[in-house]
């Protein structure tokens, strides 16, 4: 078969249908990245109107260009837009799109959750955009501080509006990131051991996991809010045992990893970009993966930065501002690096390199800035005042936008085949620059002279009216300048000639294949033995197209891929995908209902949208797999695999894995917030303790012993061939047991009563839920046996199911043990 | 796996006992503390044990990455988890050196 006709052959395999039903059902990751890219930058584009709405509010003193009340919603809706909106679904989308060619294979792992949390976003976020629309968009700042966000502070729908889309929103940001975990450890072309690893996917993995460990306290932190406001449960209430510091934690603990999140994938793109700019590798590869991953955790340990005017003890200052001080040595790290890799390199002066130079010298400002408020006697000082506004935009705008608009001049040619040829570009970049430290350089100074942050007019005589116009100016100015990058790109892909392929002759794999890139990316998988493999092997290109590497054979008709043992990149398995479907834009649809029944108070649309996203699920689960052991299948090179439905640990088994580990951090958010509000609440002791009794701990041991005993026998008798069905009964039972120990803990609360008991009903509701799904799994499990999908060999769906179980479990005994003890004690 | 926990474990450690400190602190403070029967003094002693425990920890953490047994094979997850095990173990004396530097409930 020669290159042609495998392309041909391959493309009728990998590609989305045709026309606009296409899109829709398309699970394909250059479709679903480049969606999210345009969608993100229409994001973008509508925050960007919302700053210039607010630089024409501010630029002359008493104005009367917006009212208070929506000059509350804009700066509050221009925040939310940029941070959860843009930023987040924009690197989302370039690593969708880029991962898996980068990393040498033909998809992402999960592609069919890869559209589900694309359409999540979409809908998400058009219901924050309608709120903007309909003059009730959340209005209380991006980050809601209680109870200004409370229904004592904003009674009306404009808070929900942000509490629940934005944990819409959120399931994109969970499910993309579980993707990047497993496609990053599981699915490389072979030979790609860890130290091989393109610099970018190194970055997108600590990023990925960051997502999975801090979103969650933010998802639990609006979960309570809703709750506060939609049914009285008191968690924020002083009065009644609650505080509202508990939800600066909780958005903290999210919200200064986020810089980080936000920042990182930029940082891999610089570290992506650069040396090929330099014409040269990456200096200190190692040293920038270990800053890499020690940035990553220790953002974590800095939460309480934003929080130093809170009234907490020197002593918890003193433990935040040393980690905050902390952080500056890992991103200096990769600063020199980069630094030394231009020392080392012959730079070349492109579009790409002129972004990287302005974010050098703006992120550096931002970090320096950064140190300043880790401070805690200058925070003091700065606190709430322009000076943050200005350093948080240094950050923002110089740390990512920057590298972000590097990016895309670097990975135009890959989009859309064609080479640049006006400069248009060049123009727009000078008045973003100019336009940027001509905003934001001054307003450091406005807050230094005092001007508060989310002030919706400025006094005469204030000292602020020049600067405050002059920002104006530049604000308008960085505007047409982002307009220009727009127009330049729109023309370079409409009209723009013909490139060649690698027109920047890098050396990593994305670059390997036509530009615009097939739906299949690769034609055959390479062997990869370096870092730079065309560098290597500048014929690499050639021969993959001509299908010398594996799974160069398209005559299976199927969408086949290979997974990897972590460390050494070795092929494990070979695994069929899914194809074209219309059930993640459906599952999006009807988890919206979920979302939309609460923000409308039309509650019994919850518990049915929560029954149609079940069924769904299990119609997703359920076009898996096989009812007959294939054995091992050739994948090309003599190397023969089993399919990955054949192996103990399934992607799914992983997928499941990570995605538990943000669970886990969500419940251990909602342990410490307990233990907070124990701590350190008013009002506390609450009016009475739970009493456990005994038939609440006695289901709960039994049911945890039937539940753990019960999947581990129908896992041993499926291994030996025999019905798993004693062990599944004796599960389900130990599920149920341990279901009913949570709802004695329900019972036993008034949830409006008092924190502790809002407290305690949504433990119990956690363990409720956990043992109802798993209960579900179980049953599921029941059903693939009796239709013949399981067998000693196809084993995988009884391991995830364990998994869930052994969680479900864990979880239980940690709650109810939480919930039941004060009671046991006193 | 193993080798992705090798990278990650050190400065997990440090997380975990960096907010466990903290929180042991807001405990000192609270007034659970005191009606426990137990006044600032002891506090600090607990706090101060619980740096040093934290510090043991991550001295055994990095112990272990540098012995035959439990170090990686490859030299590149070798280097770059001892690496980590070195800063996860500075940014434990650091960051909680305030233990026995700050007044503890002020």
């Amino acid at each position: 078969m020669n290159a042609l006709r495998r392309h041909r052959a391959l493309e009728r395999i990998w590609a989305p249908r045709p026309g606009w039903r296409g899109k829709l059902t398309t699970v394909n990751n250059n479709d679903i990245g480049l969606m999210f890219l345009f969608l993100a930058v229409t994001f973008f584009v509508i925050g960007g109107i919302l700053a210039m709405l607010i630089r024409a509010q501010l630029a002359t003193p008493r104005s009367v260009f917006m009212e208070p009340g929506i000059y509350n919603q804009v700066f509050t809706m221009h925040g939310v837009i940029m941070m959860f909106l843009f930023a987040i679904p924009l690197f989302e989308g370039l690593t969708v799109y880029l991962l898996p060619k980068m990393l040498g294979t033909r998809d992402l792992a999960f592609p069919r959750l890869s559209a589900f949390g694309f359409w999540c976003y979409a809908f998400g976020g058009s219901l924050l955009i309608f709120s903007l629309l309909a003059g009730i968009a959340p209005d209380g700042g991006w980050f809601m501080y209680p109870p200004l966000s409370s229904t004592l502070g904003s009674p009306g729908i404009n808070p929900d509006f942000w509490l629940l889309g934005i944990t819409f929103v959120e399931i994109s940001a969970i499910s993309a990131s579980v993707e990047i975990v497993v496609t990053v450890l599981l699915y490389r072309a072979p030979g790609m051991s860890l130290d091989k690893l393109p610099i970018f996917a190194w970055y997108m993995l600590v990023v990925a996991m960051m997502i999975l460990t801090g979103f969650p306290p933010l998802i639990l932190g609006s979960l309570l809010l809703e709750l506060e406001r939609a049914f009285g449960m008191p968690f924020f209430q002083a009065d009644a045992g609650g505080d509202s510091i508990l939800w600066q934690h909780l958005f903290w603990l999210f919200g200064h990893p986020e810089v980080y999140i936000i920042f990182l994938p930029a940082a891999g793109v610089v570290s992506t970009v650069l040396p090929v700019m330099a014409r040269t590798t990456l200096l200190g590869y190692g040293w920038i993966v270990t800053a890499a991953i020690s940035l990553g955790v220790l953002s974590f340990g800095i939460w309480v930065h934003h929080m130093y005017a809170t009234g907490i003890p020197h002593m918890g200052l003193a433990f935040f501002s040393a980690a905050s001080t902390l952080v500056a040595v890992p991103t200096g790290v990769q600063i020199f690096a980069w630094i030394g890799t231009l020392w080392k390199g012959r730079p070349e002066m492109h579009m790409p390199m002129l972004w990287i130079l302005g974010f050098f010298a703006t992120f550096v400002m931002g970090g320096l800035t950064g140190v300043m408020v880790a401070v805690v006697p200058f925070d003091w000082q700065a606190h709430d005042t322009y000076f943050v506004v200005a350093h948080l935009h240094y950050v923002l705008v110089g740390g990512f936008v920057f590298p972000m608009l590097a990016g895309l001049y670097y990975w135009l040619p890959h989009f859309t085949g064609r080479k640049r040829y006006f400069k248009l570009g060049t123009t727009a970049f000078w008045l973003v620059f100019l336009g940027f430290h001509g905003t934001f350089l001054l307003l450091h100074w406005a807050g230094l002279l005092g001007m508060r942050r989310r002030i919706d007019s400025i006094e005469s005589g204030s000292g602020w009216e020049l600067i405050s116009l002059l920002a104006s100016i530049g604000g308008f100015v960085m505007a047409i300048g982002f307009a220009l990058v727009l127009i330049d790109v729109g023309v370079a892909v409409a009209v723009a000639v013909r490139g060649r392929r690698n027109p920047w002759r890098a050396g990593t794999l994305e670059w390997a294949m036509p530009a615009p890139s097939p739906s299949y990316n690769l034609a055959s998988i390479p062997e990869v033995r370096s870092r730079n493999p065309l560098h290597d092997d500048p014929d690499l290109p050639v021969r993959i197209a001509r299908g010398e590497g594996y799974l160069g054979d398209p005559a299976s008709g199927l969408r086949e891929i290979l997974t990897v043992e972590i460390a050494s990149g070795r092929p494990t398995s070979l695994v069929i995908f899914p194809t074209n479907t219309a059930l993640p834009i459906v599952m999006a649809f009807v988890t919206g209902g979920i979302f939309v029944g609460m923000l409308i108070k039309a509650y019994w649309l919850v518990p049915l949208s929560l029954a149609g996203v079940a069924m769904l699920a299990i119609w997703w689960a359920w076009s898996l797999g096989s009812r007959k052991d294939q054995g091992l299948r050739p994948v090309g090179h003599g190397l023969v695999l089993p399919l990955a439905s054949e192996v103990k640990r399934p992607p799914g088994w992983w997928g499941s894995l990570f995605l538990l580990l943000a669970n886990g951090v969500f419940f251990g958010s909602l342990l410490f917030g307990y233990a907070f509000l124990w701590t350190v609440a008013p009002n506390w002791p609450p009016p009475a303790w739970l009493e456990p009794g005994l038939p609440g701990p006695l289901l709960a041991l039994g049911g945890a012993a039937l539940a753990l005993g019960g999947i581990r026998l129908a896992d041993r008798t499926l291994r030996r061939g025999t019905g798993p069905w004693l062990g599944l009964l004796a599960g389900l039972t130990g599920l149920a047991a341990l279901g009913g120990a949570g709802v004695t803990v329900l019972t036993g609360t008034t949830p409006d009563a008092h924190a502790y008991d809002a407290t305690l009903w949504v433990v119990a509701g956690y363990v409720v839920f956990h043992a109802a799904l798993a209960g579900l799994m179980t049953v599921f499990l029941a059903l693939r046996a009796a239709g013949g999908y399981l067998s000693s060999r196809r084993i995988g769906a009884a391991r995830v199911v364990r998994l869930w179980t052994d969680y479900a479990v864990a979880a239980a005994l940690l709650g109810l043990g939480a919930a039941w003890v004060p009671g046991v004690l006193t | 796996m193993t080798d992705i926990l090798r990278l990650s474990i050190p400065l997990t450690a440090w997380l975990v006992a960096f907010s466990a400190v903290y929180g042991l602190q807001g405990v000192v403070c609270s007034e659970r503390w005191a009606e426990a029967g137990l006044d600032l003094a002891a506090g600090r002693v607990a706090l101060t044990m619980a740096w040093a425990a934290a510090a043991a920890l991550q001295v055994a953490c990095l112990l272990a990455l540098r012995s035959p047994r439990l170090a990686s094979r490859s030299a590149f997850v070798r280097r770059a988890s001892l690496t980590l095990g070195i800063t996860a173990l500075v940014a434990t004396l650091w960051t909680l050196l305030p233990v026995v530097a700050t007044s503890l409930c002020l």
